[in-house]
């Protein structure tokens, strides 16, 4: 065992937490595959990663929910003001409440498991997406919108689930646990969204002329 | 294995959907099992740490759920007369509603106010993150003692009650001999005892057959490798270490067809029995031969759906003109216990049966409408997979022990023949006896049947 077992001083402050981490009730983060978990890992108990250790798929899962929930935010501004309908410019102001409260709690975890978040700024792929926004206006822009998003929160519902399964550290366990829910009510109305689109497409269509 | 700093950003290429948006894409081991990142002895220190909290939370779970006291249905046995059959409703009610109250609201109404009774959602693996194959005591006990061959895990142990599982060791009946009923001897059919339970039974490709599929190979959780879950390196795992004797043990698995890890459900052990009547195999793979099974079932090694870390581990590749046929007619040769009471048609003998089980099959045909999947006349089953959309009544991405519960999609029916025998029911085995899956039902399809009109249904399914 070359585990590095906290100093005891240390492990003492953090029983409480230990604890917690250890927790019995099958509500809280269940444990990981010890095998997921590298060598440098320190331990408040055996087998208990202390807080704030975490693994490659935890720093993984951080960079990523972090880019995307800032990229869920800018995209949500724009939509606010951008969006023709009235529904897709209520469903952007969802976004912004729904994804500014997980980013904030997202940042404090960074400095809990004392990972830098990327600059405050869009990642290539968002980036790309920001670009055809920009581009678009009226029904298309409210199309693309609604689009991009049920794409996004695929990919995020999956990249939590791959936390939950994958992570080492209870907390940030605990906030993709909490949040796949509302992921999966996000997705939802975006696909919600996107029918109701596509069917008034159809309707004035068949209402004009030709 | 210091040298943590990973790239990253390497891991986040391009993912082109269907629109033709991009979003960021997933780590690779999303997929693909990863390679252990510490030493076999660290992983195992770390694991035999957690199991006595891994073991409790699991517990934990069940008792929310069920109610797990041992209470047998009076003067029923499985069909080797080797163990009793639990009865009663097992799924504990959230506080607030009964059975009645819960059955006259709407999906919707259950699912807004979160009353879907716990045991009805989705049965986590008794470690989630780790998964693999979890053999239950009496299998591990006794292939220790025939073969010397050890299929105990440090991390984990079985988590159901033993009373809740099917009888050990089961009997084997075969298509080709109806007249000589149970053949097992009340053994337990491993490597060491098959020819001289069977030579003058069996064919020679039979025998040849029943070898392999009684021939240890190595496994996900059990191989020679550090990515292992046994204390020593291990012989492998047999077919029959979870078919035990053609039925089921109760052994337990996670579906090797859905990925990331939180979301695999739990798969409970099918058995063998009537398998020549099916058309299509497993509860999601919908596989359409014996053949096919058999021969995928070794190469991926049995569930992980990851050929890649199969062959690391060493994968055993039948001959699909010589051996893979043999393995199907040795199972293809397994018939299901005998059902005195019913016709050659699947219906009951009214000058047999009790007028409860009579009502029983009325409604079984009738308001209860379970004829339209589980067909009498096709062994109970209609060689379709349905979805029974249980997700209208919960809320979807909660997790339970590790579990992500999503919906279950299109799943295999089930035959109903021999039912008693094999408990847990449902595919991921969430379901402790026939009274919890009448429950269940009455509320899926919305039958809104009577007490009496239950212990109905269930006497009729006990006569299959
Ligand atoms: C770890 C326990 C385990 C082992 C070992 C195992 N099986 Fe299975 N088997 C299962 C489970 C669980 C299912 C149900 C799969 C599903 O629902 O998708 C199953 C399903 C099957 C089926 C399909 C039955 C049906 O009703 O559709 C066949 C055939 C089968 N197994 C054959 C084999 C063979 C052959 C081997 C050895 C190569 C084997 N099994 C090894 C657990 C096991
Ligand atoms: C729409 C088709 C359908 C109807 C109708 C239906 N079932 Fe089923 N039944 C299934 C499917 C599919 C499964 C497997 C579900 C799973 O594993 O999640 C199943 C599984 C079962 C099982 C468990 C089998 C096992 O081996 O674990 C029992 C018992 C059962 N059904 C009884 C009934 C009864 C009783 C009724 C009528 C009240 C009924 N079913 C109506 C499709 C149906």
């Amino acid at each position: 065992m070359t585990r590095l077992p906290l100093l005891s001083l240390l492990a003492v402050s953090l029983c409480a937490y230990a604890a917690a981490a250890q927790s019995t009730d099958p509500a809280k983060p269940a444990p990981g595959n010890p095998a997921g978990s590298p060598s440098d890992t320190r331990e408040t108990v055996p087998g208990v990663p202390a807080p704030g250790q975490a693994n490659v798929p935890d720093r993984a899962f951080l960079r990523a929910a972090a880019l995307g929930g800032r990229a869920e935010v800018q995209f949500g501004k724009l939509a606010e003001t951008k969006a023709a309908s009235e529904a897709v410019q209520n469903f952007a102001r969802r976004m912004i409440h729904d994804h500014s409260a997980a980013n904030d709690r997202l940042s404090s975890l960074g400095a809990h498991v004392n990972v830098a978040l990327p600059p405050d700024q869009l990642d290539p792929d968002h980036k790309a997406i920001r670009a055809r926004l920009d581009s678009e206006s009226g029904a298309n822009f409210d199309k693309e919108y609604v689009n991009t998003q049920i794409a996004d929160h695929q990919a995020t519902a999956q990249l939590f689930e791959y936390e939950i399964g994958s992570g080492q550290d209870a907390q940030l366990k605990a906030f993709a646990s909490d949040e796949l829910p509302v992921i999966f009510e996000h997705l939802q109305m975006a696909r919600a969204l996107s029918a109701t689109l596509a069917a008034e497409t159809m309707a004035s269509a068949s209402r004009s002329p030709n | 294995m210091r040298s943590h700093s990973p790239a990253v950003s390497c891991l986040f290429g391009f993912l082109v959907c269907a629109v033709g948006a991009f979003a960021a894409s997933l780590p690779p081991d999303g997929s693909y099992r990863p390679l252990p990142a510490a030493p076999f002895d660290e992983v195992k220190g770390d694991d035999e740490a957690q199991k006595p909290q891994v073991m409790q939370r699991q517990r934990h779970l069940l008792e929310e759920r069920y109610d797990l006291s041992d209470r047998a249905v009076p003067n029923v046995l499985m069909s080797g007369g080797r163990k009793t059959v639990q009865g009663g409703v097992r799924v504990k009610l959230p506080s607030g509603v009964t059975w009645d109250s819960l059955a006259k609201l709407s999906p919707d109404e259950i699912r807004e106010r979160g009353v879907l009774p716990e045991g009805f959602f989705p049965l986590p693996h008794v470690k989630q993150a780790t998964g693999g194959q979890v053999f239950p005591n009496e299998e591990i006990d006794e292939i220790q003692r025939q073969e010397q061959r050890n299929l105990r895990r440090f991390d984990v142990d079985f988590d159901l009650p033993d009373h809740f599982t099917p009888e050990f060791p089961a009997p084997i009946f075969l298509t080709t001999h109806p007249e000589l009923g149970d053949v097992s001897r009340g053994q337990l059919v491993t490597i060491k005892n098959f020819y001289e339970l069977f030579v003058g039974i069996l064919t020679p490709v039979q025998l040849e057959g029943m070898r392999l599929l009684l021939t240890p190979f190595p496994q996900e959780e059990f191989n020679q490798t550090e990515d292992r879950k046994s204390a020593d390196q291990s012989l492998g795992v047999t077919c029959l270490d979870c078919h035990a004797n053609f039925h089921t043990n109760g052994a337990f698995h996670q579906t090797p067809d859905v990925r990331p890890q939180a979301a695999r459900f739990r798969l409970d052990t099918v058995s063998l029995r009537g398998l020549f009547n099916q058309q299509i195999h497993g509860s999601k793979r919908s596989l359409r031969s014996v053949e096919d099974f058999s021969q995928f079932e070794q190469r991926t090694a049995y569930f992980n759906g990851d050929q890649m870390s199969a062959q690391r581990k060493g994968v055993h590749l039948p001959n699909r003109f010589d051996q893979v046929p043999m393995m199907a007619q040795m199972q293809n040769i397994i018939d299901f216990p005998p059902a005195p009471k019913l016709d050659p048609t699947g219906h009951l003998d009214p000058m047999k049966a009790t007028p409860q089980e009579l009502a029983g099959e009325q409604l079984f045909m009738g308001k209860g409408r379970c004829s339209s999947c589980h067909v009498p006349e096709t062994a109970f089953m209609d060689n379709n997979m349905h979805d029974l959309q249980l997700e209208r009544f919960y809320r979807i991405g909660q997790t339970r022990n590790g579990l992500v519960i999503l919906p279950d999609g299109p799943i295999k029916t089930l035959t109903l023949r021999g039912i008693k025998d094999s408990p847990p029911y449902l595919h991921d085995g969430r379901l402790l006896t026939l009274a919890d899956t009448v429950e269940f039902f009455n509320l899926v399809l919305g039958l809104k049947l009577s007490q009496p009109e239950k212990e109905n249904l269930v006497a009729y399914l006990l006569t299959l």
